[in-house]
């Protein structure tokens, strides 16, 4: 399994001379977002509609003590991740309880009570005008003004993000989770207590959303409303499942066919998002199990 | 006696589907459950496994009172069940399938996040042993779904072998089997006596009769004899409850 | 009131079809929309109001007929894009067609101005507004209950498989109840448009109240979805009286704590 790391640190390297050092950024943060999503929805089986919710939170809150605290890059970080992965928790909470269409309805609910908290608290989170002035502070000496500088950090951080779901997923753990995924009656009845470990796999996944939204936040220096919206917890869902939700790498993929596809789009057009949901429609109706899968069947007939 | 049921009693609003039922187990011998279609046995099953709590009545395992014990626990308790509706993970390798099972009454599950699957020695040995006990050791590294129904009938039989449980729980194993299929999963379970102990639903005779120690007879949710295959075969309820249904 | 119009127009399509609808916020922005453009063009409001629901219907009828039919097998993620997707294109072809600000429209002559109740002075739209929904809701109710083909529809939520073995052709089932879904969405959209003015925003906040009455009515409970729409409703004015910020939030937060000690709903059955 050599050949995707390769493939995979060329790209990093590679990535910040074809597009800018801030989009390739934003490429990695939202692989990092795409990750923690899949293990819900790829390997969990569990289609959380809302998980901007604790890419948001993580954000709004890491962005506040930055700004308004000063303080440093590892703790803005490490309370980014402590605060995803609490939401997550009392999201998860609410929700494992549940199944199927009620879950994914629940989720989505859940995610508008953040999205209108954050809405109405203006004082803090600024409203519909979001947050600004987010500062990106040097860390061990290293200074993160410079793009190519936070490039390098965030990329670094995606591979570290990348190496731990690996071994989450190649533990005992991600087999557990893909058993309740594939007949959670008999994974009870095996021994395994499915809500504990769904809830689990929330709060890992909330982790990983929660150092996506705290990169994300320093990377523009400002948290915007949409970051806590339904919108954008649909848009790592679609990411991922056109990457494929089948593969570790899925998402990886997917966060680069999304943020392509946004940013040229949103360039041209103030009205992309419509093009957005033609693609959504057009990968639901014809391009299901995502690029990994074409891939796999395209490179079956080459390569057989 | 290893297993019991006192007065165990399951209704579902104005349905009782398990009535006052009395069981009792002895350790290493291989108790029968049989009865027409309907009869409540694998509710009773779905009882003593933790699927739903009792509407009265205690059960007893190993002198203590489990009643009401939830489903994930009671495997850890040393109870595995196989089903009559084969009930697999899909998209696992047979290995995988019964890895999982294994690893979950393993000794210990530290590690559970960040050590790889492949380094728990003991959990992947009580997984290989269960596959070749139920012979399809050859084919661990094929997906569930891609065997044939017989096959995985015996990967259901497997799985709940990797539990390494003191009481076996099977119903129908034999059930959409064709005849050298049977005969396969008889030698099978046959194989198994003496090193658990056994509670069998099956609906074939010739089974009942060839490896029980012991039959139990239900009908519409009650007990209505108990004895050994000699006795069961002579029974004069018995033979009016069958009459239209599996002759002896 | 209109929230129970939403609720069981979400309902009967999650419940009938078991896909999460997340266009039902946008069809409720189309009917106001459809609503308004109609009403100006012709100049009669009640006329625009028969048309713009039927119009909104007929897209659901499209959309359930080139798309979500494929989908059935198809899971619940890809469902999900898909009628994701389809908010997106039809809120931002609002956004096209209307320009990205809201606008108002004013109610018929007849419906404007107050109406004096005795107590109070209420205006005369709002009480139009309940009484329509209300009697729409009882309509919609009575036919569900009373009529065959409502019959065959309830027996849809509850058992598809019987339903098909009976005879009747599922699929048109499935097509006739989203076009209905759609419709109620619809009404309900052009209903609010004089009162609410209409943004191209006002589908997504739908969309989520919708969400929770159904989440708190139990899916495909019809009944249910009526009653936690009206206890919604009821709940958001009296919190609006005292702080209007929190409206919102609360019904969010109201589910939540409903849903934390009643995992089924206030009315789901499981």
């Amino acid at each position: 399994m050599k050949q995707p790391i390769v493939l995979l640190l060329a790209a990093v390297v590679l990535l910040p001379f074809v597009v800018r050092p801030a989009i390739a950024s934003e490429i990695w943060i939202f692989a990092i977002f795409g990750l923690g999503l899949n293990l819900l929805l790829g390997y969990t089986g569990l289609l959380s509609f809302g998980q901007s919710t604790f890419f948001g939170s993580a954000a709004y809150v890491a962005g506040w003590l930055l700004k308004h605290y000063g303080i440093n890059t590892l703790l803005a970080l490490g309370i980014g991740i402590g605060v995803g992965a609490a939401s997550a928790a009392v999201v998860g909470y609410l929700c494992v309880q549940r199944s199927g269409l009620y879950f994914i309805m629940l989720t989505f609910a859940l995610n508008q009570l953040f999205y209108f908290t954050a809405y109405q608290w203006t004082s803090v989170t600024g409203g519909e005008d979001g947050m600004p002035g987010v500062p990106r502070p040097a860390m061990l000496g290293i200074d993160f003004k410079d793009p190519l500088i936070y490039y390098a950090f965030v990329s670094a951080l995606f591979l570290i993000t990348l190496f731990l779901m690996k071994r989450i997923v190649e533990s005992p753990l991600g087999k557990i989770l893909q058993a309740i995924r594939e007949n959670e009656v008999r994974a009870e009845a095996v021994g395994y207590n499915a809500p504990r470990f769904k809830l689990l796999a929330f709060v890992i996944g909330g982790a990983f959303s929660g150092l996506a939204g705290v990169l994300y936040a320093m990377l523009f220096g400002i948290v915007p409303l949409e970051a806590i919206s339904f919108v954008f917890s649909g848009n790592v869902v679609f990411a991922t499942l056109i990457g494929g939700s089948g593969s570790l790498y899925g998402p990886v993929i997917g966060s680069f066919v999304f943020i392509w596809l946004s940013e040229s789009m949103s360039t041209v057009w103030a009205r992309w998002p419509l093009l957005l949901g033609v693609a959504f429609v057009i990968v639901v109706l014809f391009l299901r199990g995502g690029v990994v899968e074409a891939w796999h069947k395209v490179s079956l007939r080459f390569f057989k | 006696m290893l297993l019991e049921t006192k007065e165990i009693t399951k209704s579902f609003g104005a349905l009782t589907a398990v009535n006052g039922v009395c069981l009792a187990v002895e350790a290493g011998t291989l108790h029968s459950i049989i009865g027409p279609n309907g009869a409540g046995k694998t509710t009773l099953f779905n009882l003593l496994t933790g699927t739903f709590p009792p509407t009265s009545g205690r059960i007893i395992f190993d002198q203590r009172d489990i009643t009401g014990t939830p489903a994930n626990r009671i495997a850890h308790l040393g109870l595995a069940r196989s089903y009559q509706r084969t009930t697999v993970f899909p998209a696992f390798s047979l290995f995988d399938n019964v890895w999982v099972a294994a690893f979950a009454t393993g000794p210990s599950w530290k590690g559970l996040l960040w050590k790889s699957a492949n380094t728990y020695a003991e959990v992947a040995g009580r997984a290989r042993q269960a596959l070749a006990d139920v012979g399809l050791i050859d084919k661990s590294h094929q997906l569930a779904r891609e065997i044939s129904h017989g096959e995985q009938r015996q990967l259901e039989l497997a799985i709940a072998l990797a539990a390494a449980p003191r009481v076996l729980l099977l119903d129908e194993p034999a059930a959409g089997l064709s005849p050298e299929e049977t005969r396969r999963m008889v030698a099978l379970v046959r194989s198994l006596k003496g090193r658990y102990t056994i509670v069998l639903i099956e609906h074939k005779m010739d089974i009942i009769m060839s490896v029980s120690d012991r039959i139990s007879v239900m009908h519409f949710g009650s007990l209505i004899a108990e004895g050994t295959p000699g006795e069961i075969q002579k029974n004069p309820d018995v033979r009016r409850a069958y009459l239209g249904g599996v002759a002896a | 009131m209109l929230y129970a119009l939403m609720g069981l127009g979400l309902s009967l399509i999650t419940g009938i079809l078991n896909i999460p609808n997340f266009a039902h916020g946008a069809l409720f922005a189309v009917g106001a929309y459809l609503l308004a453009t109609v009403a100006v063009a012709i100049g009669n409001f009640w006329i625009a109001l028969v048309v713009a629901p039927i119009g909104v219907a007929l897209l659901g009828l499209a959309i359930e007929y080139a798309g979500i039919r494929r989908l059935y097998a198809a899971g619940h993620d890809y469902q999900l894009l898909f009628t994701f997707g389809l908010a997106l294109i039809l809120s931002e072809a609002i956004i096209l067609i209307w320009g990205p600000i809201g606008y108002s429209h004013l109610p018929p002559d007849i419906l404007r101005g107050g109406m004096d109740l005795g107590f109070t002075m209420y205006p005369k739209y709002r009480l139009f507004l309940m009484v329509a929904a209300g009697l729409l809701v009882v309509a919609t109710w009575l036919f569900l209950e009373k009529t065959r083909y409502g019959a065959i529809m309830r027996a849809g939520i509850e058992n598809k498989e019987m339903v098909s073995l009976l005879g009747i052709d599922i699929h048109k089932l499935f097509t006739v109840a989203f076009a209905l879904g759609a419709y109620l969405a619809g009404i309900a959209g052009a209903l609010t448009a004089p009162i609410r003015g209409l943004n191209p925003g006002m589908g997504v906040d739908m969309l989520g109240i919708a969400f929770v009455v159904v989440a708190l009515g139990g899916l495909g409970n019809l009944l249910g979805a009526i009653a936690a729409g009206l206890i919604i409703g009821v709940a958001q004015a009296l919190v609006a009286a005292y702080w209007t910020e929190a409206s919102t939030v609360v019904i969010y937060a109201v589910m939540a704590a409903i849903l934390l000690v009643r995992p089924q709903g206030l009315f789901g059955i499981r």
